[in-house]
């Protein structure tokens, strides 16, 4: 039953609670990440993993915010110095609209964020924080 | 200003008499030459790198100053035409001796020493032009001849070039010591001469100071030369710039290794770097740039094919030979280092630039793998 309704769930929820800007794209991946995760998405679970500093992955990048900046809605660097559009969806339309692109991304920076693979609770949560900026 | 007597005046004959000895020609040739190769040896010897688009424009118009004296060297007045002042090697030495016991022979336009020096200048002068050319043309790849010489004879040709640079600032300085000898050993402002073409002649020799120009075979002679130049140019200009293409840039290259930084050029490291750089991409710089499988074999493929031993460009000749302890890093090569060593390490933390590999915040043709030198714009924050 659990693998029906939560994925049920979790769509009929993500277009209550999260402002209109997710076109489909972005909810099925959502939709994807939510199937796998244990519990229901939260937007604060997401702005913490976003926010907290690890110090368990790579040295030169404690945090996610190391190159994303602390605000969403902000540009932000990578450390050669390419600009990083904001992660929020709100202010970059095309963000998390690439299954095959955001489990890259999300591979390789919470390997070298945390020291880890990012679980799928963690990564919906992620996703969802953006979506809601 | 000396006082203009008459040219005919009828005085005794050991009298003297004013003569315009320089024409027109001569004199804006001479002091617009003066100001062209002040400008090429200021640019060439303490010059930026984005100043050199001043050096070349002086260095055509040298060139260009240059046809036009041979032409009038052969058509020009009197004084100008080179058989007035080609001396058999006899009468040099007679003058030479005279000099050196302080009492010369009085010569209405160039005396032998003088004129050595002028023949000997106007050949420095060309070499130095078409060895620029050379230059310009195998380790900038541009100009007429970015599509007939190599690297490697620019990069040879161009010590040829300083050395002839510094050879004529030897001879400027000869020249202008002999200029002052003979005005104080004769009297005569020479300088002055060269201002306003006159010259205080003895009344005897003042009838030759005639004008004869052929202006016809003037005109004719440079048409010919101009069309001769225009159909060379033309056809070199349709040459391809020798080992330089344009590439597409392969879709996958530059999504994939243009995210955190620009995509590097594929010329700016040997094959063997690319190949490490591939298979070590899950520690990369101390990040995580891991790819699949498939998309690193046509990575692969791309940049093999395209490496630094495909290209003859300046970065691409250098930049082969990479560091061995950091053998990944573009940065870190001898050439690299060589050229940036005068950057404060502080340019590079500036907001827009960030780190030294973001070439392409400095370089505006990174992209291209030209680096050219007009195309470098440091930015200020
Ligand atoms: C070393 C710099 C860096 C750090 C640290 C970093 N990121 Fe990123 N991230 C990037 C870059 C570069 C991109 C790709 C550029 C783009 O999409 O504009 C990216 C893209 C992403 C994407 C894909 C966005 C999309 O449009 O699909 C996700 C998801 C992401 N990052 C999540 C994270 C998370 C989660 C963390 C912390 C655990 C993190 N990032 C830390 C540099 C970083
Ligand atoms: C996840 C981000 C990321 C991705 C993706 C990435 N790089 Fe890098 N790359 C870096 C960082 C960070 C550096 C180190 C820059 C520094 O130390 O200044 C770097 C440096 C380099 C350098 C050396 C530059 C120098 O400063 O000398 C080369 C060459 C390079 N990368 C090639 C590639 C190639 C090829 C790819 C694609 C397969 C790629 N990179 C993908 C982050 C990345
Ligand atoms: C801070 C700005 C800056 C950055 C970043 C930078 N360069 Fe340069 N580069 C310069 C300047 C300035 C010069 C000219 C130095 C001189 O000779 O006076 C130069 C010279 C060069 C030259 C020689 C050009 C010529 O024709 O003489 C090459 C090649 C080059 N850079 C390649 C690179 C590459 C490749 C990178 C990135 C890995 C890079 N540069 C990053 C500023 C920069």
């Amino acid at each position: 039953m659990r693998t029906l309704i939560i994925p049920l769930a979790a769509t009929i929820l993500l277009s209550a609670t999260l402002p209109g800007v997710a076109g489909p794209a972005q909810d099925e991946i959502l939709k994807h990440f939510q199937e796998q995760a244990k519990m229901e998405f939260s937007v604060e679970r997401g702005q913490e993993l976003f926010t907290k500093s690890y110090g368990t992955g790579k040295p030169k990048t404690p945090s996610c915010t190391t190159c994303h900046t602390k605000s969403p809605l902000k540009s932000g660097k990578t450390r050669v110095g390419k600009v990083i559009a904001p992660m929020a969806l709100s202010r970059t339309k095309d963000r998390y609209s690439d299954l095959k692109k955001v489990e890259k991304w999300f591979r390789r920076n919470c390997k070298g964020v945390i020291g880890r693979e990012c679980t799928p609770q963690e990564k919906v949560d992620f996703l969802a924080f953006m979506i809601s900026k | 200003m000396s006082v203009v007597k008459p040219i005919c005046n009828q005085k005794e004959a050991n009298d003297e008499v004013v003569v315009i000895v320089w024409d027109v020609f001569v004199r804006l040739f001479h002091w617009l030459l003066v100001v062209l190769v002040a400008t090429t040896a200021i640019t060439g010897f303490l010059g930026q790198e984005w100043w050199l688009n001043i050096h070349l424009w002086a260095g055509y118009g040298i060139g260009l100053m240059i046809t036009l004296r041979l032409v009038w060297g052969f058509f020009g007045t009197n004084y100008a035409r080179f058989s007035s002042f080609i001396f058999r090697p006899g009468k040099t030495y007679d003058f030479t001796r005279q000099l050196l016991r302080g009492k010369p022979d009085h010569y209405t336009g160039h005396n032998p020493a003088g004129a050595l020096m002028v023949f000997a200048l106007l050949l420095v002068l060309t070499g130095l032009t078409i060895s620029g050319l050379i230059v310009l043309g195998g380790q900038e790849k541009q100009g007429i001849l970015a599509g007939v010489i190599s690297y490697a004879l620019g990069s040879e040709v161009a010590e040829f070039h300083e050395i002839a640079a510094f050879l004529l600032l030897f001879m400027i300085a000869a020249h202008i010591g002999g200029v002052l000898l003979e005005s104080y050993l004769s009297r005569q402002n020479l300088v002055r001469s060269m201002i306003n073409g006159r010259k205080n002649v003895p009344l005897v020799k003042a009838a030759i100071a005639g004008k004869v120009v052929l202006v016809g075979k003037a005109l004719f002679a440079i048409s010919i030369i101009a069309v001769m130049a225009g159909a060379l140019v033309w056809s070199l200009m349709r040459l391809p710039v020798s080992g330089f293409k344009v590439i597409k840039q392969n879709s996958a290259y530059a999504s994939e290794c243009g995210e955190c930084h620009h995509a590097y050029h594929p010329s700016l490291l040997p094959e063997s770097s690319w190949n490490k750089i591939l298979t070590g991409l899950s520690d990369h710089f101390g990040e995580d740039a891991s790819l699949d499988r498939e998309v690193v074999k046509i990575l692969n493929q791309y940049l093999k094919l395209n490496a630094a031993r495909h290209w003859d460009t300046e970065a691409a000749n250098n930049l082969r030979r990479v560091s061995a302890k950091d053998p990944l890093s573009i940065t870190a090569s001898p050439y690299w280092v060589l050229r940036h060593k005068d950057i404060d390490e502080r340019v590079f933390k500036r907001n827009k630039i960030a780190s030294k590999g973001n070439c392409i915040a400095c370089h505006i043709d990174a992209g291209s793998g030209r680096f050219d030198d007009q195309m470098i714009n440091v930015p200020d924050e």
